[in-house]
């Protein structure tokens, strides 16, 4: 059985509870965030226990200045400790150098956040990079190219070679989180679909099984069938166009075009079947808003899958394409871990994680998930996982739809209390915990998989790559600036 | 997909009007001032086989010095004003804005300390395309009624020469 188990901690018991659990094998650092209760501020630690099925939090109350520097044990929380810092003023230790986030240099001191604001804000907008020698830093952003979302990213580079990397993505914080509190159900999911569009099925439906596990509501197995194919349309659309993606930045125009005429094939698909082209409206309390056209689906995708197998074949035959992807932007089994990663990214290197298998929910209770698994972590393996995994989606879309599709809601009614929700979004899993007062949301924590894989970008792009490399390890990524600033 | 016979009729009025104005060279230049990445997945698309701007006569570019159209997505974050101010003062006269998506209309955030809400209020508009997102074919359109709206531009902005005003009486 799949779950998710409470523990409350003391403060002096962090550090160590943080030790035991990041020295356990088979546990995974998820999320980390503050949420304010009763004027307290509390912290909330996510780990997931793959193996077992569950996500354990752990809760503790915040006093004083803060608590001990977990970074320094478990590396994949440096982002969500400078997110702490910016939103409830409270640091990891005194002296820890930090980055800024979402908060833009010379922001007054009344910026809208979460809780208060810290007593000072961080002097450098990211902590310091060394930069010396025949190195110099070279600014890109934040508008960049044609259909391109706003990033500014700094490359410390020595002519060719890549030294260092860092991304600054404040001028895309909508506040997303900020926005949630005291909304009510219907409207948090019309913001949380455009959070980050592209995962506006698999965020979504993470904030979804939070609230219906809340109020205790579960949809009809045939309509939560529904979700499922909504799920693994997107997957299917997403990694279509990262290849297209791929194809653009390795400059093969041919593969390119061949990859959007897929991607614009499913999303007709999405529109044909659920009414809109990227599946937003589809979900809704208690259910989905739409029926799918199952017709349209067994009579579209078995052509379409058939013109990507042939795409997919062609460009693994073309050698100028596989010779840029492979020892491309590398990320380590061993780094992986540590920065827990998820997805495909995570898949691609030696990670044996899908949350749809590991902590099934909904229809993937009933069907089995072949999670694709690569070792080597290169632009070559990240690509050979979506591929397998459009496969494994088209077959999964395809079984549920031949199993009945429903629509329809049941009443959620409004309920009191908070709760965890995953999804296995595209770009991995995605994590919303959820914190209900009388059917308004008193603190929505909105963690898409952007936010754990853009954490191993840096190391990606350092290892051994060159200038030109960035585009192709960025597609390869396929993450959205979106579901990180938020 | 054979594209129906608006689309054609579409095509043909945007290509002949693109021709007449910019000699089949309208350079166009896109900025997402906080959109959810949607807006900007249906721009990269204009160029696919399906669509294919190209053929209009129609270019994206990096370069804002090249570009005579600005494609912007997003709410218009505060946070992002000033990138956005450089990017508009740095396209040559005369030029034009088009506003894609809801977004930008103020559909999706109202006004707050995060975002303008709506980007008129930053940016002068020549098109709104409304839709979350507007497909491709809803952009083409927009691009369509942007060229008219850039043909009055043109002739406001009065192409004589110094010269033949000084030999003017």
């Amino acid at each position: 059985m799949t779950g998710t188990s409470d523990l409350l901690l003391v403060s002096v018991d962090v550090e160590s509870h943080v030790c035991a659990m990041a020295q356990t094998p088979g546990v995974r650092f998820a999320d980390f965030f503050g949420s304010v209760e009763d004027g307290q501020l509390v912290i909330r630690l996510v780990w997931a226990l793959d193996a077992e099925h569950e996500y354990r939090v752990a809760r503790w109350p915040a006093r004083g200045t803060g608590y001990p520097p977990l970074s320094e044990v478990t590396p994949a929380a440096f982002v969500e400790e400078c997110e702490i810092y910016e939103q409830f003023g409270v640091s990891p230790g005194k002296g820890k150098a930090l980055n800024r986030l979402v908060i833009p240099p010379g922001a007054e001191h009344a910026f809208p956040r979460l809780g208060e604001a810290p007593a000072r804000e961080h002097p450098l907008p990211h902590a310091s990079h060394y930069v010396s020698g025949d190195a110099f830093e070279f600014p890109f952003g934040p508008v960049r190219g044609v259909g391109q979302e706003s990033m500014y990213l700094g490359l410390v580079t020595s002519g060719e070679e890549l030294i260092d990397l860092y991304l600054l993505q404040w001028h895309k914080h909508r506040g997303i989180e900020r926005r949630l509190g005291g909304e009510e159900v219907a409207r948090a999911l019309f913001v949380i679909e455009r959070a980050e569009g592209l995962s506006a099925v698999g965020n979504s439906w993470a904030f979804l099984r939070a609230v219906e596990e809340i109020a205790e509501v579960t949809p009809h197995p045939a309509v939560d069938r529904s979700r499922g194919v909504a799920l693994e349309l997107e997957r299917l659309y997403n990694h279509a166009a990262a290849i297209a993606a791929l194809c653009q930045s390795t400059g093969l125009a041919v593969g390119q075009a061949q990859a959007e005429i897929v991607l614009e094939q499913l999303l007709r698909l999405n529109a044909a079947v659920f009414g809109h082209r990227y599946l937003f409206g589809v979900l809704a309390p208690g259910g989905t808003s739409r029926a799918a056209d199952a017709d349209a689906l067994v009579t579209s995708l078995p052509p379409t899958m058939d013109t990507l197998r042939r795409l997919v074949d062609a460009l693994w035959a073309t050698n100028s394409f596989v010779d840029r992807l492979e020892s491309c932007g590398i990320v380590t089994p061993a780094e992986a871990a540590r920065l827990g990663l998820v997805g495909p990214v995570a898949r691609a290197s030696g990670q044996d994680i899908d949350t749809r298998r590991d902590h099934a929910f909904g229809p993937y209770a009933e069907v089995a998930v072949e999670v694709p698994v690569r070792a080597t972590g290169d632009v070559m393996a990240r690509m050979s996982v979506m591929v397998a995994e459009m496969e494994e989606s088209a077959r999964l879309a395809l079984d549920l739809a031949g199993a009945g599709l429903g629509a329809g809601t049941v009443e959620v009614p409004p309920a009191t209390g908070s709760a965890l929700g995953w999804c296995e979004s595209p770009r991995g899993e995605s994590l919303l915990w959820v914190d209900l007062d009388g059917g308004r949301i008193r603190r929505a924590r909105v963690r898409p998989g952007s936010v754990r894989n853009w954490r191993a970008f840096d190391d990606a792009a350092r290892s051994r790559n060159v200038f030109t490399d960035i585009p192709i390890i960025e597609a390869s990524f396929w993450l959205t600036v979106a579901g990180l600033a938020r | 997909m054979i594209p129906d016979r608006h689309e054609e009729r579409l095509s043909a009025k945007l290509r002949d009007a693109t021709h007449r104005l910019f000699g089949r060279s309208l350079h166009v230049r896109t900025v997402d001032t906080g959109s959810c990445a949607v807006c900007e997945s249906e721009i990269r698309l204009l160029t696919a086989p399906h669509y294919d701007l190209h053929r209009l006569g129609l270019f994206f570019t990096p370069s804002p010095r090249h570009a005579d159209l600005l494609l912007v997505t997003g709410p218009a974050i505060r946070a992002f004003d000033r990138a956005l101010e450089k990017t508009y003062d740095a396209m040559p006269e005369p030029k034009l804005v088009v506003a894609v998506g809801t977004c930008p209309m103020g559909g999706i955030y109202q006004e707050d300390e995060f975002v303008h809400g709506q980007l008129e209020r930053v940016l002068p508009i020549d098109v709104f395309v409304p839709g979350c997102p507007p497909s491709p074919l809803a952009l083409i359109q927009g691009l369509l009624v942007a060229v008219g709206r850039l043909a009055e531009k043109v002739g406001a902005e009065g192409f004589t020469t110094l010269d033949e005003q000084e030999e003017a009486p």
